[in-house]
């Protein structure tokens, strides 16, 4: 059985110049212990949908349709008391932001510790020990949970931040671009780490980010996103040997020559799209070099063309590369 | 700390320094002195008028008078008030400082007991019509012109419902035969004050590790009335009770009119603060974390925002003699503002350069507290 299931999501944010997009119609899938990513340009709905998955939503925003069942649940019908106990407990997340994630006028221990007591119930003993776990386990000097953020270094915050996501050993964790402040050295070998932690404790892991190279290490099955969209998703190797959607087509003949690079994705010829009045039918055909009329006018559905396979183009690219 | 507390007192002894020097030369720079007070008096003639000066030592050179001056405060002596002659301006401070003090750390505390945590809901629940009301209300109060809010109380609560005195520090006629000096009594009442505050944090503490929100609050406000009831029944045993009490119902209003302003400022200023604090990362964090509301509301963002509002109000505190004036002459309540004041107006020169010196003094040590404060409420911040 799945452990969760995304089926038509949207989601939009309320703003003075309208209804902005951000997500719309998004549906996957992980199966339990997987890890999956989640790729596309800057501002294309990423962070939205994880931020749906917790409900963190911000006041403007509003789910306006579809389910995410976790654990068979539907987690857009729990109640707020409901959600709070799946927040940690089941689905911890590693913010984009992971630099600011600790509060600056508590102990780094101590706000780990707090999860964990908020959860599990334990003696405020046991929950060091279990904190000293989890540093040992992202290579953390267990010496340092008495310290104050300022007292960190960048890497170390990063760490501590994942540390403190594993702390409640949940089903599923999201890390939102968890590297992307750091090193590209200190960037692999951190992810890795977590990678081989999520591996040994059968955790799901969402992987997001805008650089694909990233992802592809440590994903599975990778999920391409356009403007609110799902556009393409299958196994990385399928995604990488066999795009079938021009957008990922256009990311990959890009790929080779952008290792590091993590401005490549707005280069793509034309404008990124705006989400306050997205393009009609494809929202991708205002830069699709095989658009046609039909493009303009309807939008594609997310469809499986190879087993596991699913790209949302009325004319997808078979075996082009 | 020690040698950052050490390095300030050095710094805060030479600024101390400069500064009376500053005020010694200001008032040296005024037109006229003392003695034409007497000018239109024509029982005093000018040769007495003369010999006054000498007496008052205002015929010596301006230097002699300067290190004279510096001397004679660095040795805590600050002369004789014109005035009150031949009082001592340390005895007219004693006396007025008291007052001043209590009127405004009354009204600071209970401005901040309601506008911390009011600043901190309306933040939370930001943007609803509660916000907007309450933040007007908070707006109205905070900017009001001071004598403005202090006559519409005297109107509203003296003249029209004649609940309270139009001011004054105690009802004359009650005091013909007083059984102790009002200063005395006034003392006690504030020492009872302060006795009372210190039982309340003691409740706060002692009852800290309760773990249930309901049992707790019970367990803090029965020792608080307890406390209050005990102090009540040591005032009627003590025979003092009606005049304290006369005290406190003369300190009413005045208190009233400081706590409403100073409410506003706290309440808007939490909220600012509560307001920024909300939009940092780790808030979303500690909601992820599944967390309840309040605990991500009180122990995550009014953590951190109460910080601002812990300086200003401790910055606020040396600020009370000035801060004071509009006040204490509006509702004629003889602290430190109005003899400054009079002093002023009457050219006292003593006596003002000594109500000047206590300001110095006061928010010199205000600003090392509120460092000192802030070190300790904010890892970040290490000396
Ligand atoms: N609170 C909000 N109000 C209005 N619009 C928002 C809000 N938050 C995000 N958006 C918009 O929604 C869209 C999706 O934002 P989101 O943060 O999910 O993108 P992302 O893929 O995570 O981008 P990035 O790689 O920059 O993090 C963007 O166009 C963004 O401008
Ligand atoms: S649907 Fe049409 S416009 Fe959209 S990606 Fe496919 S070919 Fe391009
Ligand atoms: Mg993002």
């Amino acid at each position: 059985m799945a452990l969760l299931t995304v089926q038509d999501l949207t989601m939009h944010y309320r703003t003075k110049l309208g209804g902005v997009h951000a997500v719309d119609g998004v549906s996957f899938a992980m199966a339990e212990g997987e890890a999956i990513g989640l790729v596309g340009e800057s501002g294309c709905g990423k962070t939205s949908v994880a931020m749906a998955l917790l409900r963190l939503l911000p006041d403007n925003a509003q789910i306006l349709g579809g389910e995410i069942l976790f654990e068979g649940r539907d987690l857009v019908k729990l109640s707020e008391h409901e959600m709070r106990k799946v927040r940690w407990r089941s689905i911890s997340m590693v913010f984009q932001a992971a630099m600011n994630s600790l509060n600056p006028v508590y102990r780094v221990g101590q706000q780990i510790i707090e999860a964990i007591q908020q959860h599990l119930s334990v003696s405020e003993r046991e929950a060091r020990s279990r904190v000293a776990e989890h540093y040992n386990l992202v290579g953390l000097d267990p010496k340092l949970m008495d310290r104050y953020p300022h007292e960190y270094s960048g890497g170390m915050k990063q760490r501590a931040v994942i540390a403190m996501a594993l702390a409640c050993s949940p089903k599923l964790i999201i890390a939102d671009e968890p590297t992307t402040a750091l090193d590209v050295i200190v960037q692999d070998r951190i992810l890795r780490r977590i990678n081989e932690v999520r591996a040994e404790f059968n955790m799901a892991m969402m992987y997001i980010s805008h650089d694909i190279a990233v992802i592809a290490e440590v994903a599975e099955r990778i999920g391409v996103m356009y403007a609110g969209w799902i556009v393409e998703m299958a196994d990385t190797v399928s995604v990488f040997k066999h795009p079938a959607h021009p957008y990922t087509i256009a990311l990959m003949s890009a790929f080779p020559s952008i290792k590091g690079d993590k401005r490549v994705l707005a280069q793509l010829p034309g404008e990124p799209p705006n989400l306050l009045a997205p393009p009609s039918g494809c929202r991708f055909h205002p830069r699709c070099p095989h658009a046609t009329a039909e493009c303009v006018d309807e939008a594609p559905r997310l469809e499986e063309i190879d087993k596991g396979h699913f790209v949302s183009c009325w004319h997808p690219q078979r075996r082009s590369q | 700390m020690l040698r950052f507390v050490g390095g300030r007192l050095v710094q805060i002894a030479i600024t101390f320094f400069l500064f009376l020097t500053v005020v010694f030369f200001l008032f040296q720079a005024m037109p006229g002195d003392y003695t034409k007070q007497f000018i239109m008096n024509p029982r005093i003639p000018p040769a007495a008028r003369e010999a006054l000066k000498v007496r008052l030592g205002l015929t010596d050179s301006v230097w002699g008078q300067y290190v004279n001056y510096v001397r004679n405060v660095f040795t805590g002596n600050l002369g004789l008030s014109f005035e009150h002659y031949p009082r001592e301006v340390w005895d007219v401070i004693k006396e007025r400082l008291p007052r001043t003090a209590i009127l405004f750390l009354v009204a600071s505390v209970m401005a901040f007991v309601w506008g911390f945590p009011l600043g901190r809901y309306i933040a939370w629940k930001r943007g609803q019509t509660l916000d907007y009301t309450i933040t007007v209300a908070g707006v109205l109060f905070y900017t009001i012109f001071t004598p403005l809010l202090a006559l519409m109380l005297l109107f509203v609560f003296a003249n029209q419902l004649g609940w309270f005195r139009t001011g004054g520090f105690l009802t004359p006629r009650l005091w013909l035969t007083p059984p102790s000096s009002p200063q005395s009594i006034f003392i006690w009442l504030a020492a009872t004050l302060a006795g009372l505050g210190t039982w309340a944090v003691l409740a706060r503490f002692a009852t800290r590790r309760i773990g249930h929100p309901r049992p707790r609050r019970l367990a803090q406000r029965g020792l608080v009335v307890v406390g209050v009831g005990l102090a009540g029944l040591g005032w009627w045993a003590s025979g003092l009770g009606p005049f304290a009490w006369d005290i406190v119902w003369h300190m009413f209003l005045p208190v009233l009119a400081v706590t409403l302003i100073a409410f506003g400022g706290d309440m808007l200023l939490m909220r600012d603060s509560m307001l920024e604090v909300i939009r940092e990362d780790y808030i979303t964090t500690a909601k992820a974390k599944g967390l309840p509301d309040k605990v991500v509301r009180d122990r995550h963002a009014a953590r951190t925002a109460l910080l601002p509002l812990v300086t200003s109000f401790t910055l606020s505190i040396g600020f009370v003699v000035s801060g004071g004036i509009v006040t204490e002459t509006m509702f004629s309540w003889k602290g430190m503002g109005l003899t400054y004041l009079n002093a002023l107006l009457i050219q006292d020169y003593p006596m003002a350069m000594g109500c000047l010196i206590f300001t110095g003094i006061l928010v010199l040590v205000a600003h090392l507290v509120a460092d000192l404060l802030y070190a300790v409420l904010d890892p970040r911040i290490v000396y």
